[in-house]
């Protein structure tokens, strides 16, 4: 069996620091994020860990206002997808941006969202 | 593989009901094989579509359930769950069961309830089909994931707001010309800009309500359909999947599992989007609609609102899209649309619709859309 490059836990363990990982295929040179068990360019399984600097601009984004009832108390709040400067693209949460400042093409930066036990994606300002 | 037809379908009134889920199914399968003329001791298999089950009526292993509450309790029967495609992942599995020549009579069908619970609980319950950890974490939800796809195709192709308020006029437009339709009301263009935005840019009035609902459809092989009286013929039925995070998306502006279902079902057909003369798409919202007529290839990519703010999807347009009113007015019972969408084409090619028939309709496409765009199907239709 080989080990996973990253699993999940191991990512946003790093993400919780503060530290944005990718996968690079070892074959194909393709880069990913998340990590994927099989390169989806070449399907060789030859990953190897690559630091993002977690920069990128905004792709599209949108304002939540009527909301999933764990995030009720969170309205309005915005989800971007962010395209990163190494070229892929990961969807996060708006973070001490303002609403009506929102647009695409606005240069944005990685800020790990820790909440108790969970840490997901956001982005703030660059 | 064999000829596969449809020859009875039923659809219950949709709404809120205060009935289960397999019950409304079981009220819309009694309906289908009565429209088929056909007793249930021939029915061989039960290919079901829900997907909240679990969650709004603590109910798993609602395939046997279903056909239980109908009355024929031992035939095979499996749940499909591809999120609001799922009884159309029931209908071409079903398909490939009668063509195959495993089953001459196998009934299709979907139900779901959802408004016993308040919204945000059913807006949490609808986000569990995008991913758990990348995104649900995030509190997106699902007009968030067609706001974004909104706001890209805007982006790209300067869709505006009106156009894509424009959609939702026109299916209310034909919801009022269906009885079983959840929104039997006109609405206008300033209604639908004014309404409150839900997630900018899309407002209350480019969403889909929440809907308890059933519907069925009879399918057999040709041989069967023969003695039916007015037999449709399933000319193809094919699915297609993408990337499961937004993400990993390369264009959001676009549908590639619509563009992959599409040339599949155009190719197993042997017919190109010009032969189409009816359409049943997936309108979970406004700019949903505009895509997938993009995606279909019925206008070319980035063409979808204006053609739909020029009246080409209206009826009595250069290709009605929606003349049940849609997912937007006639209402998404999510696990029940997909038959729901087949049932409104085979009343059309029938010539069945009555005030909402589309005058020499001969093929009929139905597509529908699953979670955040990673599911679609889509299946062609035609009379003798």
């Amino acid at each position: 069996m080989t080990e996973p490059v990253i699993t999940l836990q191991r990512f946003f363990a790093r993400a919780r620091e503060g530290r944005l990982t990718g996968v690079r295929c070892g074959k194909c040179g393709a880069l990913a994020i998340p990590p994927k068990e099989l390169c989806p360019a070449c399907y060789e399984r030859a990953w190897e860990p690559v630091p993002l600097a977690g920069e990128g601009t905004i792709a599209s984004y949108t304002v939540i206002r009527v909301a999933p009832r764990a995030y009720t108390a969170d309205v309005p709040y915005a989800v971007a997808v962010v395209k990163l400067k190494e070229g892929v693209s990961l969807l996060g949460r708006i973070v001490e941006i303002p609403l009506d400042k929102l647009a695409v093409g606005l240069p944005v930066r990685f800020r790990p969202l820790v909440k108790g036990d969970q840490t997901a994606v956001g982005f703030g300002p660059a | 593989m064999r000829r596969v037809a449809v020859i009875g379908v039923g659809v219950t009134k949709f709404g809120k009901h205060d009935r289960t889920s397999s019950e409304l199914f079981a009220e819309a399968a009694a309906d289908a094989l009565a429209d088929a003329e056909i007793s249930a001791s021939r029915v061989q298999a039960l290919y079901y579509g829900n997907v909240v089950g679990s969650e709004t009526e603590h109910q798993l292993h609602t395939g046997p359930q279903a056909a239980s509450i109908l009355g024929i309790p031992a035939i095979p029967t499996t749940r499909f769950e591809t999120a609001c495609a799922s009884s159309h992942a029931a209908f071409r599995h079903a398909v490939m069961e009668v063509a195959a020549g495993v089953s001459d009579v196998v009934l299709v069908g979907g139900g779901e309830r959802v408004l016993n619970v308040p919204t945000p609980e059913s807006t949490e319950y609808f986000a569990y089909a995008s991913d758990a950890v990348w995104e649900q974490t995030l509190g997106l939800t699902f007009p968030g994931v067609f706001a974004l796809i909104a706001r890209a195709h805007m982006q790209k192709y300067g869709t505006t707001e009106a156009q894509m308020a424009a959609v939702a006029v026109k299916n209310h437009k034909h919801g009022t010309l269906n009885p079983k339709a959840q929104f039997q009301k006109e609405i206008t263009l300033e209604q639908v800009l004014k309404s409150a935005y839900v997630a900018d840019p899309l407002k209350l009035f480019d969403c889909c309500p929440f809907t308890d609902g059933g519907a069925a459809v009879v399918l057999t092989s040709e041989e069967v359909a023969r003695r039916s009286r007015r037999p449709v013929w399933v000319l193809a039925s094919a699915a297609a999947s993408d990337w499961m995070l937004l993400g990993d998306k390369r264009d959001l502006s676009r549908v590639p599992a619509t563009e992959r279902a599409a040339a599949a079902a155009y190719k197993q057909a042997g017919l190109t989007p010009t032969d189409v003369d009816v359409v049943e798409l997936h309108d979970c919202f406004t700019i949903a609609e505009i895509v997938a007529t993009e995606g279909l290839g019925l206008f070319e990519p980035g063409a979808g609102g204006l053609a739909a703010e020029k009246g080409m999807t209206s009826l009595g347009g250069a290709i009605p899209v929606n003349p049940s009113g849609g997912l937007k007015a006639k209402g998404h019972p999510i696990g029940a649309t997909g038959a729901a969408q087949i049932a409104e084409i085979v009343t059309q090619l029938r010539g069945e619709a009555g005030p909402r028939q589309v005058d020499q309709a001969r093929v009929g496409l139905t597509h529908t859309l699953g979670g955040n765009t990673a599911t679609v199907l889509v299946s062609l239709f035609g009379r003798d």
